[in-house]
């Protein structure tokens, strides 16, 4: 039945490949568009978290318990409600102001989701399935947790970019940071961190409470917006050549199988990478062709994976980790979605 | 030079953002509600890459020596980037709303609502759709007047249909929604024509069921509305 109806897509030949490109075109437009005003957002909370609180002691005092941690950063979401574009400067200053590991990663991973207007989004699109308004938040704090734990397996440098490590360096205790991992004072160069890092002139582990000239933070954040910029270019172009290219119908094709259904909407939330505050909407529109537990996989995987999203995650982590979250979060949201397919089906 | 490029790079992205608006290329983009968060970004960028360069000019910030190879990488990535920008601003998009058509599943839309007490013949293409999806005996609509407008969408195995896109956010998830239409004798309508049809509701058997059918009477060629997309 499948095959057939696939044949046929490949048989509509009308459109040229040149027309299909002026199409990419107006799709990556679109995305570029949406996804800048929240990218702003999210660097100028990032900039004036910096300037209002520039020693970041309010952040080494949150919660280092594995579970504590992760749970204290997804609720900050209700704080900060940016879709994920937004998150990942705001996730940046977290970790390079110095809050524990599982504090950020819970924010970065959860808060895409866990926040008013994505929870009130969800309500509008599906003010009658009451069990998806829980079961969003619930299996986004889930992966946030399977994937904040998993990370911290990794050590910090090999987890962090440089540029965030140096500048986290710069908030902790020199007693939090191994000899050979230390970058000034007795061991290794004159601090002067390079890339997003601004140079601090402060040794690591000296408290640093002097409010920045606004100079510095507008410096600050006009390099951030436009090293994110960039990447979200990049992601944009990524995700609008793949969905313009790719039969939308070819993913939505298996709708009926149990597994292949939340394989299909995995891969459809991935490639779409439209923002976590309106996914709910984009949703609705095919949410009677799949299975229950497809759909929640794509309202949870979204906000925390898409092709957009993977560049802008190149500012915090490194390559290996990117592929441990990608793994990881694909991982936990198919047992999330076969789970409930188990339960409601 | 970094400090020339960052203050060349906020004003460009705010261009584009604020030239976006005032060009009316968002009516073709995204959803209106996210208009005045695109053109206050712009404002937002502009008043930055001014106020940057004010503190420059003012000397009030450190000019910084020779670049290290880090910072030349970030440099160039921020060349390409506002390559990228500028390319934004001199091409406007243009996109083929039957080839993002073919490429999804039509939407599945809601329960309908109080336009519908409109009476037939003011009732837009997605009202329509509403409609029919609401009310599924085609016997009921039979003989209504209708008068819509749309682009045309070529359906595999079957007739074009005339057809809207409806927009969530952005482009990137417009689903199409379209009506069956039987077009005259000889005629072939082009693939993305834009066309208001004036006519009846009709029924038709289709693979052994019934549906509704725009018949029309009266078929003009339209240019693209200003604000194609539907919410």
């Amino acid at each position: 039945m499948v095959l057939p109806a696939l044949l046929l897509e490949l048989s509509v030949p009308a459109l040229s490949v040149s027309a299909r490109l002026v199409t990419a075109w107006a799709v990556f437009q679109g995305l570029l568009l949406e996804a800048l005003p929240f990218l702003l957002l999210g660097v100028s909370i990032a900039a004036l978290a910096r300037w209002l609180a520039p020693g970041g002691r309010w952040l080494q005092r949150l919660p280092r318990h594995p579970l504590l941690g992760p749970l204290t950063g997804a609720a900050l979401g209700f704080a900060l409600p940016a879709c994920e574009c937004g998150n990942v400067p705001v996730a940046r200053r977290l970790l390079a102001g110095g809050a524990p590991l599982g504090t950020a990663l819970g924010f970065l991973f959860a808060a895409p989701v866990l926040n008013p207007i994505v929870l009130a989004s969800t309500w509008a699109a599906f003010p009658n399935q009451p069990w998806l308004l829980a079961a969003r938040p619930l299996g986004a704090l889930a992966v946030a947790l399977v994937l904040a734990s998993l990370l911290r397996l990794l050590p910090e440098a090999e987890l962090l970019v440089p540029e965030v490590l140096a500048e986290r360096r710069l908030s902790q205790p020199l007693s939090a940071v191994g000899l050979l991992e230390r970058r000034s004072g007795l061991v290794g160069l004159p601090a002067a961190p390079a890339g997003l890092a601004a140079p601090a002139p402060a040794a690591p582990g000296a408290a640093v409470s002097a409010r920045p000239p606004l100079a510095e933070v507008l410096e600050h954040g006009g390099r951030e917006f436009l090293d994110l910029a960039a990447l979200l270019v990049l992601g944009c172009a990524i995700a609008a050549l793949v969905q313009t290219l790719l039969p939308r119908s070819w993913l939505l094709a298996v709708g009926g199988a149990p597994t292949l259904s939340i394989l299909s909407l995995m891969a459809l939330a991935v490639v779409v990478s439209v923002c976590s505050s309106v996914d709910a909407f984009l949703a609705l529109g095919f949410a009677a062709q799949v299975t229950p537990g497809a759909l929640l996989a794509f309202l949870v995987l979204g906000p925390v994976v898409d092709l957009k999203l993977v560049g802008l995650f190149g500012v915090l982590l490194r390559p290996r980790a990117i592929a441990l979250t990608v793994a990881g979060a694909s991982l936990a949201v198919l047992l999330i979605g076969q789970w409930v397919n188990l339960l409601r089906l | 030079m970094e400090i020339g490029l960052r203050t060349l790079g906020l004003a460009l992205w705010g261009a584009v953002l604020l030239q976006s608006s005032l060009a009316g290329r968002l009516d073709l983009l995204l959803r209106a509600d996210f208009h005045p968060l695109v053109w206050g970004s712009g404002v937002l960028l502009l008043g930055l890459a001014l106020l940057d360069l004010g503190l420059t000019l003012s000397g009030r910030r450190a000019r910084s020596g020779r670049p290290v190879a880090g910072e030349r990488r970030r440099q160039l990535v921020w060349l390409l980037a506002a390559a990228a920008a500028v390319a934004v601003l001199a091409l406007p998009p243009n996109p083929s709303f039957a080839n993002l058509a073919a490429n999804r599943p039509s939407e599945q839309l809601e329960e309908p609502e109080l336009s519908f007490v409109l009476p037939p013949a003011e009732r837009s293409l997605t009202d329509w759709v509403r409609l029919l999806r609401s009310q599924p005996d085609p016997a009921l609509h039979d003989g209504d007047p209708v008068r819509i407008s749309g682009f045309v969408l070529p359906q595999p195995g079957d007739r074009p249909q005339l057809a809207r896109l409806l927009v969530r956010c952005c482009l990137a998830d417009a689903t199409p929604v379209g009506l069956a239409v039987r077009w005259p004798p000889g005629r072939q309508p082009r693939a993305d024509q834009w066309l208001e049809l004036q006519g009846v509701m009709g029924v038709e058997r289709h693979a052994d069921q019934l549906r509704n059918v725009v018949i029309p009477r009266r078929i003009t060629p339209i240019r693209r509305p200003a604000r194609p997309l539907e919410p």
